[in-house]
């Protein structure tokens, strides 16, 4: 039943149908017909190992040498998520060492950043290791080859969530994210992971003084956005910042009005750390600042200043933001008809 | 409908820089330098649809090359791409190929209930909402025709071992929670008739806690316990993930479809536990979204000028094809919950919009105001754009459609392109109308849950088109393409199909819809 396959290069592990000690295993093929609508077409090796698999499945055999089968197979497919599932069932009936499973995920996680079963693998075996705090240089190593990679940030805010009383594992996230930043001022997904360190899992300790904690964000936030202003990651953040904590959006007028007008060359630079001014090279008026002075007039609600969200809005719909017309009318109708 | 032909485009803004770059900001400048060179094009955007049947056809009949082993644990996947890109391309199945569908999506039901990635591989929730839904489309009633050959009893068993206490799923045995599989999850229930209370207890408390700060929705949410009761808190649920279009969508439909249950009277109880040492009491308030929030962060994922409309997944990341779905489709659906469309204006919203028009003409302000699109257009997404994004960037010129240039085309992407353009093209919304008339015609069943089928199922059908409101640039008759539901992603007539049988119900006529194309029905 087995394409004999000719013999690939040398380096190649031999197939499974060829080792002596898979002999005793009957393959079973995938499907009972021959043609099969829209199949995939495997390489021999694929094939083999997949065959040896589902033989596997069958018997419900949980042994040393499924540990070999279940790696190949996920070498040669990462995202194969029943080898994965059916290894680690596998890893708990041999009571295997997860120390020496987590060395090889080590491995594999750099090479198949972007599956998901690697990075849930390794949830498993870090919630019965207990040792999250080697996964901290892990992960940062994972995030200097992709700065955005959804499930390694996730794997972080999850370690964080699952071991939320270890102070030690907490204790320099924010130096940490805020390099992140500095790395890449645009990096949304480090902008997320600052909220969830600051808000997401509670208050922690040293932060119970909130009025301190949202100034330290605020001007952090304004600090990183008078480097450049067009960056909606960090306008983002700073609502998130005044809505998590319910502050008013006037808190911002000051700071914000600068970024909706051109950039004056002649104005004169006055040292205030709560309302850090534009950069010499801001491309301005910048349409995040106009947004964010038009829902700060929404919120203050009375008629003036809804008319003067009104004319914000149109600039935007008219001038500076046209793609999004259509939901600048909206917010207009919404907050004229809210009255 | 524009007759003149679109000539070069005027220079489109780049994204501001503020001279200080960084990473983000240079892949953002090399994929704007690469789309303003798609953006020029001479005669009118058309969809290669030919090149696109036959990237299809390849696949199905000849099969696909070696590099998609990766898809090899989503064979239900590979077909439902596949299938439902001949649907919205308007073209049906040959009986034969049509049975070697059934055939091979019965060859992945697992004996244990539900659907595996393929045969001999475990089940799982995401190939079973895409087997059940490549079967809405190939099969049919009756011994060999798939639909009563599923094991609709196992598979309600199969969900009900993944659930968990916060209300969310696991994807598969030991797999990780996600929003995805809540979404694969409830349509199929949907489709198959088998929601009951008890399944969907505490999941929209769930999908409520994976709403970010900037307002869409993060892969899941990571429940903590209350010492004393075991039971979940209501807070802190932090976010695993930033905000993402995939999970926005999932989540999104998942709350649209649970609409049903929360509306139910006397109110559901939340599962959450009371007495929690970080919120307040909570038993039974119902879970509240933010959609003001949600709203902004969906018309803020649609790309500028110099993008071409096309839709990114996540603030600051790359316009992508597949987001033209996952964002772009996502506008319907919060028509559902009262944002947007023609049917969610008040008499006062009309007043008010004529006086914002007028405005408008007096500052005499942008181009295209008169060509027809704006007057009966309440979408808030750039539907035009959007169009000339997948036209102009995600169809690959050997066939099949893309991410974007100079990435060659897949699966996924052919059909999520072609779901997005569809959405851009058709105002899909849920009709109260039709709603009433569903309910209207509701025959009542022996089922102790025949209250909650009954508005799951009408508030499901109640999806219908408008109209005279399609938009299709470019030449009408070869880039229409069918209408999708906006919460199945299958056509409105295999949504129907599907569930006329499983609820053994009968569904009002639809007075406006055209005809489907070249689709043979056999029965």
């Amino acid at each position: 039943m087995k394409s004999r396959a000719d013999s690939e290069e040398d380096q190649t592990p031999a197939l499974f149908s060829e080792r002596p000690e898979w002999s005793d295993v009957v393959t079973v093929p995938q499907y009972e017909t021959d043609t099969p609508i829209a199949p995939i077409l495997y390489s021999p090796e694929y094939q083999d190992a997949s065959d040896y698999f589902r033989a596997i499945v069958k018997s419900q055999e949980h042994s040393e040498r499924v540990l070999d089968l279940t790696e190949h197979l996920i070498r040669l497919n990462p995202a194969h998520y029943t080898a994965w599932q059916y290894r680690y069932e596998t890893l708990l009936a041999l009571s295997s060492p997860f120390e020496t499973e987590l060395e090889l995920m080590n491995e594999l996680a750099v090479k198949y950043l972007k599956t998901y079963q690697v990075w849930h693998h390794r949830r498993l075996l870090i919630t019965h290791l207990r040792t999250p705090q080697p996964e901290l240089k892990f992960i940062e190593r994972c995030l200097q080859v992709d700065s955005k990679n959804y499930h390694t940030w996730s794997y972080r805010q999850w370690l964080l969530s699952h071991f939320v009383d270890n102070e030690d594992l907490w204790r320099d996230e924010l130096d940490f994210v805020e390099n992140a930043i500095g790395d890449d001022v645009r990096n949304n997904s480090a902008w997320h992971h600052r909220h969830f360190v600051v808000f997401g899992c509670g208050v922690r300790p040293g932060d119970e003084d909130r009025a301190r904690v949202a100034r330290r964000e605020l001007t952090f936030t304004k600090q990183t956005i008078s480097l450049a202003p067009n960056n909606l990651s960090a306008w983002n953040y700073l609502r998130g910042v005044l809505d998590t904590m319910k502050l008013p959006y006037s808190l911002l007028t000051q700071f914000v009005k600068p970024y909706t007008v051109p950039l004056d060359p002649k104005r004169i630079d006055i040292v205030d750390l709560e309302n850090p001014p534009p950069p010499p090279g801001a491309q301005l008026p910048c349409v995040h600042a106009i947004e964010m002075l038009a829902d700060i007039h929404e919120q203050a609600g009375d008629k003036d200043n809804i008319l003067q969200a009104v004319e914000l809005w149109k600039s935007l719909a008219n001038e500076h933001d046209t793609m999004r017309v259509k939901y600048w009318e909206h917010r207009i109708r919404d907050a004229l008809n809210s009255r | 409908m524009s007759t003149q032909q679109p000539t070069q485009r005027r220079q489109a803004k780049r994204t501001p820089i503020d001279e200080y770059p960084s990473l983000t900001s240079r892949t953002q400048q090399e994929t704007e330098t690469i789309l303003s060179e798609h953006g020029i094009i001479n005669g009118e955007p058309t969809l290669q649809k030919n090149a696109h049947l036959q990237f299809l056809a390849r696949n199905m009949i000849q099969g696909f090359p070696a590099r998609y082993v990766s898809q090899d644990a989503s064979q239900p996947w590979l077909l439902f791409w596949t299938l439902q890109s001949f649907s919205a391309l308007q073209v049906g199945l040959d009986p034969g190929n049509r049975q070697r569908a059934i055939d091979k999506i019965l060859a992945w039901q697992h004996p244990n209930g539900g659907f595996s990635g393929g045969p001999g591989q475990s089940p799982h929730l995401l190939p079973t909402y895409a087997a059940v839904c490549a079967m809405a489309i190939a099969g049919r009633p009756g011994p060999g025709g798939g639909w009563d050959q599923i094991d609709r009893p196992k598979l309600y068993e199969f969900f009900m071992s993944l659930k968990q206490p916060d209300g969310s799923f696991r994807v598969a045995e030991h797999m990780e929670v996600d929003v995805r599989g809540i979404y694969c999850l409830l349509v199929t229930a949907v489709l198959l008739n088998i929601m009951t209370p008890e399944l969907v207890e505490g999941t929209a408390t769930f999908l409520a806690s994976c709403q970010t700060y900037e307002g869409g929705f993060s892969s899941a949410s990571h429940p903590f316990y209350s010492v004393e009761t075991d039971r979940v808190l209501r807070s802190p649920k932090p976010n695993l993930g930033e905000a993402h279009g995939g999970y926005t969508f999932c989540a999104l439909a998942s709350w649209v479809v649970l609409q049903s249950y929360l509306n139910l009277e006397p109110p559901p109880a939340s599962s959450i536990g009371p007495n929690s040492q970080w919120g307040t009491e909570f038993t039974t308030e119902r879970p509240r979204v933010d959609l003001k929030r949600l709203t902004r962060w969906l018309a803020n994922m649609q790309g500028s000028e110099v993008e071409l409309g096309g839709f990114r997944g996540r603030t600051n990341k790359l316009v992508d094809g597949c987001y033209s779905w996952w964002c772009g489709g996502a506008f319907s659906l919060l028509e559902a919950l009262g944002i947007g469309g023609l049917q969610n204006l008040t008499s006062k919203d009309v007043e008010i919009d004529e006086i914002v028009d007028a405005a408008k003409e007096a500052g005499a302000s942008k181009e295209e105001h008169h060509d027809g699109w704006d007057d009966i257009d309440e979408s808030l997404f750039n539907r035009k754009a959007l169009q000339e994004y997948i036209i102009l960037a995600g169809q690959h010129p050997a066939g099949g459609l893309r991410d974007k240039p100079p990435k060659s085309a897949d699966s996924y992407h052919t059909l999520y392109c072609l779901s997005g353009l569809s959405a851009a093209q058709h105002h899909i919304y849920p009709s109260h109308a039709r709603k009433a008339d569903t309910l209207k015609t509701w025959k009542d069943d022996e089922s102790p849950y025949n209250t909650l089928r009954k508005a799951v199922f009408a508030d499901v059908i109640s999806w219908t088109e408008e109209d005279g409101t399609a938009k299709v640039i470019g030449p009408a008759a070869t880039n229409r393409l069918n209408a999708t539901h906006p919460l199945t992603n299958l056509t409105i007539t295999h949504t129907e199909g599907i569930m006329k049988h499983f609820y053994g119900q009968e569904i009002p006529s639809r007075p406006f819809i055209k005809p489907m194309g070249t689709k043979r029905e056999s029965k």
